[in-house]
This record gives C-alpha cells, sequence and structure tokens, in this order.
C-alpha cells in the first residue's frame, strides 16, 4: 500500500487481470502465481502461448520459475538490490523512456544519482545472481513495449517491504511501463476482499477512499454523514493491537473474521495480549483459535448467506447474493455491527445492503457510481467509478497518476531483521500452497482438499538433508528465537541450499511461532518471509 | 432395470471379530477375524490373491490381502503393515474388537496353472502375505514340484512369519532361504539383497514359474535377476498395490492404464504388465 | 408414419401436467439469475422450462449424487460395530428435455455402475426413470457431439425424442415405456406425415452443419491409441491444471467417486460416498505418501486416456458426449478440446 501510494497516489492494480494476456514480457517477483493466484497464472501462460517472456524472481524453484525464460533464484530479502541494478543497466544501454520521465515523472534525478552509485558486481555479490542474469532480464524488460510486472506477499512482507515496493514503481516509471493497457504494476490480493476493505478504510489512518483521518475537509465530510465527532488521529496498526498495545495495554478487542492466533507473528505475544483483555468478542463462521480464546463468540453468516459486494485484486467491485439464510443463529457481519451500535447507543438501521452502498458511493469518491442496480447482472465495476454515468477504469493513471506526477523514490538495499548465523543456520521462508487457504478455517473443514494437502510439509533441500540426516517423511524440529515446532520434511531441490520453506495453514504447526515481530517501518507489514531457524531430526 | 436382490449389500461391510492378534514384527501384526454372522463365517471362501476391503469405525476401509488359506476355515488371516491411518487405528486394537469386512475381491492367483511347476517364490517384507496363503495351500494340495521361497526382510528383527518360515524350512521339498539388508549381533544368516539369495539356488526357468511380492525397489530387481536367469515374462506372476476405494471395480481409485488392480489384479504375470505404463517396472 | 407422431407445442404443457401426477418430473429450468438448470419441478405454473439453453448440469447428479450416505454405523464399544441401511422411497421419475449428449452419458452411467459390478445405489435411483430425449437443432459455441458421434440427434436409449420442427415436436418412441405414454396420452399425439419426417430430416442436416468448431476426436484417439502424443502436451496441460476437479465434477460421464467416513458423533458416523477426479493427486496416493502418478507432469493424463483411448478400446466409441461444458468450467485453460487440438498438432 505505502509504496505505491508514494510513488503513483494509489495502492492497487495498475491493470485488469485479463490485460495480463496481452503483456509481451511479465516480471512476477515475490510471487508464487500458479499456487497463490491461479487465474492470474492462468493468463501469464495465456500470454506466453502468444509469444510473451517471463522474467521469475524468486529464492525458490517454483512451477512459475520452471515455466521461465529468466529465473533470478536471489537470496531472500534482496530484492532491492536487484531492482536497482536492472535499472542501471536499463540506464547504461539507453532504454530509459526519456519522454515519459519528463512528462510524466518527478525526482528522476534522485533515482539516476542513487543508481550511478551502484556496484553491479556488488549486487551480484548481495543477490547471489549472476549478472549475466540481471543483465538479460533488464533488457527483455526494458524492451518490451508492454510489459506487466506481478508482485505479492513475497515482496510487501519484509521490513523493507515498501522500499521494494517502490523500487518496482520505478523500474516501471523508467521504462514507462505504466498508464497503458496490458502495461502496469500489478500487487496481486491475498483474498477476495482485501482490496474492498482497505477501499472501506479498514486501515488506521484513513475513511473510506483513502480519505485520511487528520485532513479536516475528510473528516468533517464524514462527520456530517455520520452526526458524530470522529477521530483525527490515526489508530493502531494491526500488530500494535496483537502485539500488546502502543501506549499501553488495551482493554477490549473485537476481532471480525480474522485469526491472529494463527497468522500472526510471534504467536506467543499474540496469546498473552488476548489473555490480558479485558473483553474479547470474536465473530467468525467458524470456532478459530482466535474465537476459542474470546469471552463472547458471535457466529458469522458466511458468503453464501448474505448480500453485498466483494472488491478483488483488479478493483473489481461485484455483487454476492444470498443463496439461502444464515443457518442456525448466525447473522452477517452488517447485521452484527448494526446490532452491536445499536446497543452501544449509535443506531444504524440500513434497511438493505443497498442502502448502505447508496451511503458508500456518497462518500466514497472511487465507488462514486457504485450502486447495486449497476452492479447487478454485470461483472462489476472497477473504481475509480465516479459517478453513475462513468464505465469504471479497466487501467489506471491513464494521462496523469493519481498523485498528479509519478514519483521516484530512490529505494536503498535494507537487509533482512535476522539472518541465519552459527546458532541458527537456515533462513526460513514462509508461504501458501494451493489447497489450503489462510488459516484453514474453512478449507481444513473440507476433506477433499486435506486429502490433497492434509499436513506442514518443510521444504528442505536434498544436500541440507544428508548433512542433517534427514530423508523426506522425517519428522525435523524447528527452532527459532521465538519459538519451536515440528514439522515433517520435505528434500527437494526446489529450495536453495541453506533456505527451507513451509506454510502457515495449520495450527498443528503454527509456523508464526517461529516468525519475527520485525516490520516494514512504513506499512507496519510483518517481516512473515524470513527468519532465522536451527534444524534438528526428531 | 431390475434391482439386486439386497440392493444395500455392496459396500455395506459384515462385522467382523478379532480372535486373536499375531505381532509379526514392530510394523507387521496378523489378525485372525472370523464373521459375526456364524452362517456366513461358515460359507465364506475365497483362493490365495485374492483381498479384503477392511473397516475400521471413523477410518474408512482399506484393502487387505488374505495371508491365510481357505483350508483354515473358520478364521481369516489379515497382516498388515502399519502405513497410515486405518492401518494405525488397527493396530491399536485388541482381541474381541469388531471391524467390517467385504470381499473377497479380485483376481486370485492362477492355483492351477501352478500346480505342475516347480515353484519360486521371492518376497520382501509385508509381501510374504498374499505368498503365504499360495504357499501354505500348495503344500496343502501336495504340491509334487519343488519349492523355492526366498524372503528379504530390513533387520532380524524385522522377518515377520516365523512361525511359517521355520515349518517352510522343515518341509521336504521346500528350500527357504531369508537374508537380511542390515544386520543385528546374533544373526548368523545371510546379509544383502533378496536378489543374492539365487545364487544358491538351482532354477529351470522353464520348467518354473516365479511368484514375486514386496516393495517395488525389490520388485524391479528381482524382476531383472529372473529375466537373467531366463524366465519367460508370462511365468513371473507379481501382485500390484494401489489406493483402492470400492473394491469393485467401479471408483477407479487403483487404474493402471485401462485395467483395475481391483478387478483385473491385483495379481498379474509380467507379461501383463508389461503392456501397461506402470510406476513399478520404471527405472 | 409408423411410430412417429406429432405433439403441438402447445400441447406440451398439458402433457407435462398429466405426466406429472404419475412421476417426479425434472426439466430445463432456468432460475432467477438467468440460469438454466436440470431441476425437479414442484409447480409447472411458477416456473420457466428452457429448452433454448444448453442447462449448465446434466442427469449425473439426479443418479449419482455429488454426495450420497451409503450406511450408517454406531460403535458404541470397540467390540460392537453396527452399519445400518436407510432406505431411500424413489418415485417413478420422468426426466424431460434430455439432449442426445446427455443421454448417451446415462447410457454411458449405466454401463459403468452394472458391468464390473452392479451400483445398488445407482440402479435404485435409475429404476423406474422414464428419459424423454430433446433433438439438438443448434448445437452450442463449445459443442462437439459430431465428433463423438452421439449427437446433434440420436435414435436409440430414450424412451421418447422430441425433435423441434417450429409449431410442433415430432416424437419418437425407443422403448415401450415411451409406447405406453403415446398410448394412454393419445390424445396429445397425432399421426406424423412425411412431410414431418422430411422437416425433421432437414433439422438434422442443418444442425449438423452449426457446429461452430471442428474437432479432430478420432485423429486424436488414433495418436493417443499409438502412443503419439507429444510428451509436452502431457506435461504442459498437467502444470496449467488448477487442481479444481470443476472438470470431472461438470462432465456427464465422469464417474470416479471416493468414499470416506464422517463421524457424526463420539460413537457414530456415515460412510459417505463423493464425486472425486483423477486430476487430484489424492485420487491415487497410498499410505505412506507413494503416488504411482506424478500429479505436475501426468495429472491429467488418465482422464483423457480413459475418454479417448481406453474407453474407444474397448467399446469403439469414446466416453466423451462432447457436450462442451468442460470447455467453459475449466479454470486452467486445459480441456478436452484443447488436449485434441494440441495432440492433432492444431494451434489452440
Amino acid at each position: 500500500m505505502a509504496g505505491l501510494a508514494t510513488t503513483f497516489g494509489s495502492g492497487a492494480m495498475t491493470n485488469s487481470i485479463n490485460e495480463i494476456e496481452n503483456a509481451q514480457v511479465m516480471l512476477v517477483i515475490g510471487s508464487n502465481t500458479s499456487e497463490a493466484h491461479p487465474q492470474v497464472a492462468r493468463r501469464i501462460f495465456a500470454a506466453m502461448d502468444r509469444g510473451a517472456r517471463l522474467i521469475v524472481v524468486d529464492p525458490r524453484r517454483t512451477l512459475m520459475a520452471k515455466r521461465a525464460d529468466i529465473h533470478l533464484a536471489l537470496r531472500p530479502g534482496t530484492d532491492i538490490p536487484l531492482l536497482n541494478a536492472m535499472m542501471r543497466i536499463i540506464l547504461d544501454d539507453n532504454l530509459a523512456d526519456d519522454l515519459f520521465i519528463e512528462m510524466r515523472t518527478e525526482n528522476f534525478y534522485g533515482l539516476r544519482d542513487m543508481l550511478f552509485r551502484i556496484d553491479l558486481d556488488e549486487t551480484a555479490r548481495i543477490t547471489g545472481v549472476e549478472l549475466a542474469g540481471i543483465r538479460a532480464a533488464a533488457r527483455l524488460y526494458g524492451r518490451a513495449q508492454k510489459a506487466v510486472i506481478c508482485y505479492c506477499l513475497g515482496i510487501t512482507q519484509h521490513v523493507c517491504g515498501t522500499g521494494n515496493v517502490q523500487a518496482i514503481a520505478n523500474l516501471a516509471m523508467l521504462t514507462g511501463n505504466v498508464e497503458k493497457e496490458d502495461t502496469g504494476v500489478d500487487p496481486l490480493r491475498g483474498q477476495n476482499n482485501v482490496q474492498g476493505a482497505c477501499d472501506m478504510g479498514a486501515l488506521p489512518n484513513v475513511f473510506p477512499s483513502y480519505q485520511q483521518v487528520d485532513i479536516d475537509d475528510f473528516r468533517e465530510k464524514f462527520e456530517r454523514a455520520w452526526h458524530v465527532p470522529l477521530p483525527s488521529q490515526p489508530g493502531l496498526t494491526l500488530m500494535e493491537m496483537t502485539h500488546g498495545g502502543k501506549d499501553g495495554p488495551l482493554k477490549a478487542m473485537f476481532i471480525m473474521g480474522e485469526n491472529p492466533m494463527l497468522s500472526d507473528p510471534v504467536i506467543a505475544r499474540v496469546r498473552e495480549t488476548l489473555d490480558n483483555l479485558e473483553f474479547l468478542l470474536v465473530a467468525d463462521i467458524f470456532l478459530t483459535e482466535t474465537a476459542a480464546r474470546a469471552h463472547v463468540v458471535l457466529p458469522a453468516a458466511s458468503f453464501a448467506e448474505k448480500t453485498g459486494t466483494f472488491t478483488n485484486s483488479e478493483r473489481r467491485v461485484q455483487m454476492v447474493r444470498r443463496v439461502i439464510p444464515p443457518l442456525g443463529q448466525s447473522r452477517t457481519d452488517a447485521d452484527i455491527i448494526m446490532e452491536l451500535s445499536g446497543r452501544l447507543g449509535y443506531a444504524m438501521d440500513y434497511e438493505s445492503p443497498a442502502e448502505i452502498m447508496e451511503e458508500i458511493a456518497m462518500l466514497a469518491p472511487i465507488y462514486g457510481g457504485m450502486q447495486h442496480d449497476r452492479l447487478e447482472n454485470s461483472w462489476g465495476l472497477q473504481w475509480p467509478c465516479w459517478d453513475r454515468s462513468h464505465p469504471g477504469t479497466p487501467f489506471l493513471h491513464k494521462y496523469y497518476f493519481t498523485r498528479g506526477k509519478g514519483r521516484f523514490v530512490p529505494a536503498e538495499y535494507k537487509p533482512p531483521d535476522e539472518l541465519p548465523d552459527d546458532d541458527y543456520p537456515f533462513l526460513l521462508i514462509t508461504g501458501r500452497i494451493y489447497h489450503q487457504y489462510h488459516t484453514g478455517t474453512m478449507t481444513r473443514r473440507s476433506a477433499q482438499l486435506c486429502r490433497e494437502a492434509g499436513e506442514a510439509l518443510l521444504q528442505l533441500h536434498p544436500e541440507d538433508g544428508r548433512r542433517l540426516g534427514v530423508r523426506s517423511g522425517d519428522l525435523v524440529r524447528m527452532r527459532s528465537r521465538r519459538g519451536e515446532v515440528q514439522v515433517k520434511a520435505q528434500l527437494t531441490d526446489a529450495v536453495q541450499a541453506g533456505e527451507v520453506y513451509t506454510t502457515f495453514h495449520f495450527s498443528e504447526m503454527p509456523i508464526n511461532l517461529l516468525t519475527s515481530s520485525a516490520r516494514d517501518h512504513f506499512s507496519q507489514c510483518p517481516e512473515y518471509k524470513i527468519c532465522a531457524v536451527h534444524l534438528a531430526k526428531v | 432395470m431390475t434391482m439386486p436382490n439386497s440392493p444395500k449389500d455392496l459396500y455395506r461391510p459384515r462385522r467382523a471379530e478379532i480372535r486373536e492378534v499375531i505381532v509379526e514384527n514392530s510394523q507387521i501384526k496378523t489378525f485372525v477375524l472370523a464373521f459375526v454372522d456364524r452362517a456366513h463365517n461358515g460359507s465364506f471362501t475365497y483362493q490365495p490373491g485374492q483381498f479384503m476391503m477392511v473397516s475400521v469405525p471413523h477410518c474408512g476401509e482399506a484393502p487387505i490381502s488374505i495371508s491365510s488359506t481357505p483350508a483354515d476355515s473358520g478364521t481369516i488371516h489379515l497382516s498388515v503393515r502399519r502405513a497410515g491411518i486405518l492401518t494405525a487405528a488397527l493396530h491399536d486394537m485388541k482381541q474381541g474388537d469388531m471391524v467390517g469386512l467385504r470381499g473377497p475381491y479380485g483376481r486370485p492367483f492362477p492355483m492351477t496353472a501352478l500346480a505342475g511347476s516347480d515353484l519360486l517364490f521371492v518376497a520382501g517384507g509385508i509381501g510374504l502375505a498374499p505368498l503365504r496363503s499360495v504357499i501354505n495351500t500348495c503344500l496343502a494340495a501336495g504340491h509334487d514340484r519343488r519349492i523355492t521361497i526366498l524372503y528379504g526382510s530390513r533387520t532380524p528383527s524385522d522377518i515377520a512369519f516365523q512361525g511359517d518360515l521355520a515349518s517352510w524350512g522343515q518341509t521336504a521339498g521346500v528350500n527357504c532361504l531369508l537374508t537380511v539388508d542390515r544386520s543385528e549381533p546374533g544373526w548368523e544368516g545371510e546379509v544383502g539383497l533378496v536378489t543374492g539369495l539365487f545364487a544358491q539356488c538351482a532354477l529351470e526357468p522353464d520348467e518354473s514359474k516365479a511368484l514375486v511380492c514386496g516393495p517395488p525397489m525389490m520388485i524391479r530387481a528381482v524382476l531383472a535377476q529372473l529375466a537373467d536367469r531366463g524366465f519367460a515374462d508370462g511365468n513371473i506372476i507379481t501382485t500390484m498395490e494401489r489406493h483402492m476405494k470400492c473394491g469393485v471395480g467401479i471408483c477407479r481409485h487403483c487404474h493402471m492404464d485401462d485395467k483395475l488392480v481391483c478387478k483385473d489384479g491385483p495379481v498379474f504375470t509380467l507379461e501383463e504388465l508389461k503392456r501397461l505404463k506402470v510406476m513399478e517396472l520404471r527405472g | 408414419m409408423k411410430d412417429k407422431y406429432i405433439l403441438k407445442k402447445d400441447h406440451l404443457l398439458p402433457l407435462l401436467r398429466k405426466l406429472k401426477k404419475k412421476h417426479r418430473l425434472i426439466a430445463p429450468l432456468q432460475n432467477l439469475h438467468g440460469d438454466t438448470l436440470f431441476t425437479e419441478i414442484d409447480q409447472l405454473d411458477n416456473v420457466r422450462l428452457d429448452l433454448a439453453n444448453q442447462p449448465q448440469n446434466s442427469l449425473k447428479r439426479f443418479f449419482f449424487p455429488q454426495q450420497e450416505v451409503l450406511f450408517t454405523y454406531r460403535n458404541p464399544t470397540s467390540d460392537s460395530y453396527r452399519f445400518e441401511t436407510a432406505a431411500e422411497e424413489r418415485p417413478p421419475s420422468l426426466y424431460f428435455g434430455v439432449r442426445p449428449c446427455d443421454l448417451s452419458a446415462v447410457l454411458y452411467m449405466d454401463v459403468v455402475f452394472s458391468k464390473n459390478a452392479r451400483d445398488p445405489h445407482y440402479l435404485h435411483r435409475r429404476q423406474n426413470t422414464i428419459l424423454v430425449g430433446l433433438n439438438c437443432n443448434a448445437p452450442f459455441a463449445n459443442c462437439f457431439c459430431n465428433a463423438t458421434r452421439n449427437g446433434p440427434f440420436i435414435d436409440f436409449g430414450f424412451d421418447l425424442q422430441l425433435t423441434d420442427l417450429g409449431d410442433r415436436f415430432l416424437v419418437e418412441f425407443d422403448r415401450s415405456q415411451g409406447q405406453e405414454i403415446i398410448r394412454e396420452w393419445q390424445q396429445f399425439f397425432a399421426a406424423a406425415d412425411e412431410t414431418d419426417v422430411k422437416a425433421q430430416y432437414q433439422a438434422f442436416l442443418e444442425a449438423r452443419g452449426r457446429f461452430s468448431q471442428q474437432v479432430h476426436l478420432d485423429l486424436a484417439a488414433r495418436r493417443l491409441a499409438d502412443d503419439q502424443v507429444p510428451e509436452s502436451v502431457w506435461q504442459d496441460l498437467s502444470m496449467r491444471c488448477q487442481d479444481c476437479g470443476g472438470c470431472a465434477y461438470i462432465c456427464p460421464t465422469c464417474t470416479c467417486f471416493t468414499i470416506r467416513d464422517r463421524q457424526t458423533g463420539d460413537h457414530e458416523g456415515e460412510r459417505i460416498r463423493s464425486w472425486d477426479a483423477c486430476t487430484f493427486s489424492g485420487f491415487t496416493r497410498m499410505a505412506g505418501d507413494h503416488n504411482p502418478v506424478d500429479r505436475q507432469m501426468r495429472g491429467i493424463e488418465k482422464r483423457f486416456r480413459h475418454k479417448l483411448q481406453f474407453d474407444m478400446e474397448k467399446d469403439n466409441r469414446p466416453s466423451c458426449v462432447g457436450c462442451g461444458r468442460c470447455v467453459n468450467i475449466c479454470f486452467g485453460g486445459t480441456d478436452i478440446v484443447l488436449f485434441i487440438k494440441m495432440t492433432c498438432g492444431e494451434n489452440p
């Protein structure tokens, strides 16, 4: 979010997913696309059928990497030096889009000065990638007429996550690969409605449509609409809440559809925080690990039991319709919020989701023309959609960036917070697998999905396996400075020697006992992707 | 469309009681079972090489080959290696506990064709279970040709079916040889792969049929050895193992190309297998 | 004309109303969201019968439900383990508006569920059913039943078969139950004349010419039989397959299933049978994680070989009925038509 906001002015996919099919070069970085975003992967493969070339930057040899024309297997956390080196090569080879830089961007000289200080051999050393590969990738990307960059949590879940994104944005602007159809920068969202939640201001510092709480005009607009004074200070970030509060402990918490007892780093600390609350209220569709610790649990309705909208990765707002009435005593999230609010003394009496959407359209300019009647019987509308006559926006930043001019924000290498050492000699990367979703609250209840992938596996290089005396299927005790788990090993050369990989879906093996609480200074996103661990055969 | 007589019987197991549990080694137990329905128990019969679908509460079903002989009427022996959830649960069961059984299923060993030949049995680990059924059937029928039994185990303490092995060792006309991958103190027998035992046997390939059962690695090595010795593919018989659900040729989990292991197998000749793309035969 | 009748379109609903008195009636209905699905009809007056669009589902789930309880079990103590089967009442059922692809699929399922063993659950649902077919005058965008040779018109396997002739249906029967209906409700049926039969033949010729794609299934089947499918085709498609199982679930002839126990209490549970797909790695994975199929490289091989090679060798016809539903549903772009095209060396 923060990275694209500072450079482009808008933190979302600049393209539509379908546009990827028409790209000539695709740079996939920090994304295991075929496992996590199969629908995007499908477009990438379709583009390749038409002759497009694929560059994959990933420490692991994922399926995407296997299919790539160029795979740069960098050391985890060295994306910035790699991207900067690509930019330097693009400058040296005269592949920069001077006209685009001149007309549409600012602070190019800031970037250029930084790039000219780079020693490319040093980059090769830091990233562990041969210069020839970086050069080939830079030229391929730099020469393309239409190039897209897809990135995901492998970019953002680092202490330098914001810098990573800025480096990506710089690369795209340097070559003029934004503003056009089939060309752009595409952060892939992890869940069906993460984009929608952000759009609606489920962030500490903004109201819906990214209107900052500390700007009086915005705040007054919402105060007029809601007839209550609103705070002018940003609230707490997720980690500030689940890791003990910011200025003193929190007293109460209301958690909806989130399972920090499995998904947040340093679970021991999360547990302590939740257990010290005077009151914990959780609303979820199943009794999650988090809900199990609550004083009161409110059963929530699932997607099939409610009407409303979801906003996906490509900013597309689509209707979801109730198929069955809420089961048992469950209620929809909107119902729960309205009922609670009413009992707390602020009546919220919306008669239907459509009425709520009307209010959103009034107060959130990017949703200005999105009422239910326009969304029904269609595949939805992509924001920004300023008014009822607006057709929606398939790709962003045409003619001008959201913030006016695109801004080059030079990003400098910041090493990961915790790297392997003698005591903790392995680097642990965490991620996801195709058959399980997030903390498994839903998918682990499907026998079929659990048959396909029913337990966590630790990917370990065969060389490391030999040294540790570990074979595929053996249990391994994995320990970090914060905790310990036991996990079944799977020997594979998909990971590099010295690096191991596993997933966080399984509560029997809560990997976030081990991950660190180090986080990006700007986005507060934790560094899930890297921590140092020690391994021993059980 | 006519209705079968008892419409719901195909997938519904019959109740069977565990009469005895024989611990073969740390991984293998033999369960001696009898149907609760006495009439059924009395009339129940099968042929060597066939398998039963075994139900364990909350664990579903798994195919287990029968290791006893039809002549031991009254009980069925199922030898089970602890491998997954169901077999682990079964291993925790004791005498008097109840399981579900349906079967017998599958194409058995060609017993009549075996009668007039020298027989070479090569087994590794749990692979001896279905062959035990054949060997004891042949012996009971007074098989008058030579019988050679080669059995490989991981370690001496992993040797299963010790009672049978001892008795075969003392039977005239039977040459029973054992080997282990890894020796232990007190073991004075052979160490090495089961293929190493071939040197000690007099074999007449044209007069013999070879029955091979065991882990895929072993099967591959033995098949190569048998080919070297001049065994024709049609005289080499083995059993295949696949994930199974229905056991009766409908659900198709156990497919091997156009064959189904539950119906066309589990017993196959090498000649038949060579027409298929079979994992066990690939390098 | 002998054994050929005319049913006026205006008389269709009145006829269905009569038939519904003795039968559960299942027909293609359009729902509120515009989707056409085979649906059991409660009330004929309040529904939109849709004979213009291809139903999104086939008849598979009516005979072979996505999930069913085979029996329940109880084990209050370890020395007690009982199995109980609940009998399901199955009134006579009439399936109306069944196109040749779906009709052929039912005939195929009849074989699957009775050849190697007689599956009581399938046969119980299948007995006492009447199939009223509808020949396809206008194949849909993804259809290729001309290549699988079971459409667009079919002349066997139905009880009654309708051909749309504009203002009227030409009606034929193949089984005694169909003949029975014509006899019992003769006021609805008039004898067809030569013009009607010519019109039917004309409709058939036109339908045959309306397929929007040429699918060279025979060539692909030959290449499969001769083992001439390039390795890259298997790998490329398998790697793209997104493992959703959608093709197998939507397919009217995919009948693979799995069986598992679902615990419903401390000492009781149900044995469940549900649809499965051979494209899943868990389909063949054995205890101890051995898998005879490498899903990433060969995951889709079994499905295509089964339909286009193994069943072809056995029955001289593929067990794909060319309905094209999997083409629409495939997320990965690895459907059977693409496979056939790639196998034949065509640019997809």
